[in-house]
This record gives C-alpha cells, structure tokens and sequence, in this order.
C-alpha cells in the first residue's frame, strides 16, 4: 500500500484507524481463505471415509484415536464420523460467514478511501 | 522512547512493543523530534525493521502454539476413550506404530491410570481423572496464550502501518517543500 508523491492530503487520525481496520481485514482474509481450504478438506476427508465405510463389510474398523488405531466397531465409527462432519460443516459454514462480512467491511472502506486519497493511494493486493 | 502523543489516544507500547506515534502534522512532527528529512526516515524506516523482527518472532510462537492446541485435544480423546472403555470389561485393541511404516497391535486392558508426558524426559502417572483435569488446564492456558498473541499481532500490525504512512507522508512533505521551494526561488529570478 503506497501513497503518491508530494499530495497535500491530510491524513487525520480517522483516516489512519480506517487504513489500519483496512490492513487487519486485510489479513484476517488471507487467514480465512487457509482456514476454509483446510475445512474443506477435512470435509472432503470424512465423506470419503464415510463412504469407505459403507462399502467394506468388516465389523471392526480402526479408527484413529490420538496417535493410534483403536479397533472400533462399525457402527460406532458411523456415528463418530458423522458427528465429526456435523462439527466441521458448522465450523465451514461460520468461516464462509465470517469472510463474506470481512469482504463487505474492506470494500466500504475502499470507497471511503479511495474517495478521500483517489490515486495517492493503493488497497490492491500486489 | 516515550511519545507525547498529540490528540490521539494512541497506546503508546504494549507489552514491550513501542507504539507508533500517530503524526498530526508533519512540520511540527519533525520540529518537535529536531531531526531534518532524511534523519527522520531513517528513524521510521529503522523502527518498521524492528516491528518485523517482533512480527516474525511472534509469528513462529503463534505457529507453535496452533500446532500444540490439536495435539493435546488428541490426548483428551485417547484418555476419554479409555475411561469410556472402563466398566465395559472389554479391553481396547489398538495397531500402533512401533517404528516408521511399522505397526503393531497391543491390546490395553482396563485401567484406572495414565502416564503423561510432562516433558523434560519426565513421565508421570495420572489417574484418569486427573489427566483429564491436567490436560483440559493445558489446553486452557493454550488457548489464552494463542489469544493474547493474536492480540498482540492486531497491535504490531496497526504500529507498522501507521509507521508506513508516515513515512510516505514525511517523504511526500519533502517533496512538497523542495517544489514549494523552487517554485518561489524561480519567481525570484524572474522578478529581478
């Protein structure tokens, strides 16, 4: 985020709290952005291990607990895992949430910006 | 360095980080710390060093500690497992990894106990009760330590950027100065 040379502009305290709300948006995007990959995956994870579940016609099945596999049998591994995708579709869905409102936030403060610094000022990512 | 903050209710450090001195206007930010220009940038480009450093070094903390956080759920897990499987008579058959690529299976019988390592190569032995307690206060002090750090960064962040634009705008006043400067040098000469 750079300014232009030798503008005239000045730059109030409330300008400087709106480009530092703007930074940590900013992050919390990028932060986010990992976050919902990593849901995802985990996500993608259990449904593939769920369906795994429903094909293989063992009664025990070895479930990771910790750093070992317990030998569980299947209908408690059924509901382990569907607890777990019940946890991890909430937790995705906040995220998604959260990232919706953070990108509405940034964008009204770029028109607040850009309005007062038009070219003495840059929010785009590089 | 302590900052005489003009209007702002700027923090001026937190937990030893200084805070960065918001600038109200540039000319009475560089009379009132009797640096010229280029003394001035050094300063702040020097102080943006400094924050980085911290950054990076809170940054690796931060990192440590999100990987601590699942380790010690997992640990939760296994000890509320072998306290499900108590009264059952049943025992756990688990394949564990005896080394990289090799498993083999153990079969745990009932037990009112765990060991937990405490770290230092020091092991002790907990009733299942209180490694749950142990753990639960471990994962605690985690996760507040994680929030603080978070915390921590929010307030490192706000300093450089603050730190960024002043230096944009020392840098854009000097340039303003020296045209302002020329301009009236040149209708000198033209006067006379």
């Amino acid at each position: 985020m750079q300014q232009g040379g030798g503008s005239e502009t000045e730059v109030t305290w409330e300008d400087q709290q709106n480009i530092n709300k703007f930074g940590r948006l900013n992050n919390r995007l990028h932060e986010l952005h990992d976050e919902i990959k990593i849901a995802k995956e985990s996500n993608d994870n259990l449904e593939d291990a769920s369906n795994e579940l429903i094909l293989t016609d063992e009664e025990v099945v070895r479930f990771q607990i910790g750093e070992v596999f317990a030998h569980v049998p299947k209908d408690e591994v059924e509901s382990r895992i569907e607890q777990m995708q019940e946890a991890t579709s909430q937790k995705l869905e906040k995220l998604e949430e959260e990232k919706q409102s953070v990108v509405a936030q940034m964008s009204e403060l770029k028109k607040i910006l850009y309005g007062k610094f038009g070219e003495s000022i840059n929010l785009e990512e590089d | 360095m302590a900052s005489s903050s003009s209007s702002s209710s700027a923090v001026t450090e937190r937990r030893g980080i200084p805070g960065a001195q918001f600038v109200e206007d540039v000319q009475t930010y560089l009379t009132q710390l009797g640096l010229d220009v280029n003394s001035a940038l050094a300063f702040l480009q020097e102080r943006l060093q400094q924050y980085k450093v911290v950054e990076m070094k809170l940054l690796a903390q931060q990192r440590e500690l999100q990987a601590k956080i699942p380790d010690i759920e997992k640990c939760l897990d296994v000890v509320a497992t072998l306290q499900a499987k108590k009264g059952t008579g049943e025992e756990l058959i688990a394949d564990f990894e005896v080394s990289e690529g090799i498993y083999s299976r153990a079969s745990i019988e009932e037990t009112d106990s765990v060991c937990l390592w405490l770290g230092a190569n020091v092991m002790l032995e907990y009733s299942l009760e209180e490694a749950t307690a142990l753990l639960q206060k471990n994962l605690d002090n985690a996760r507040a330590s994680l929030e603080v750090l978070v915390a921590d960064l929010l307030f490192l962040r706000d300093q450089t950027t603050i730190t960024q634009v002043t230096i944009a705008r020392v840098y854009n006043w000097d340039v303003h100065q020296r045209r302002t400067q020329q301009a009236a040098a040149a209708t000198t000469i033209a006067q006379e």
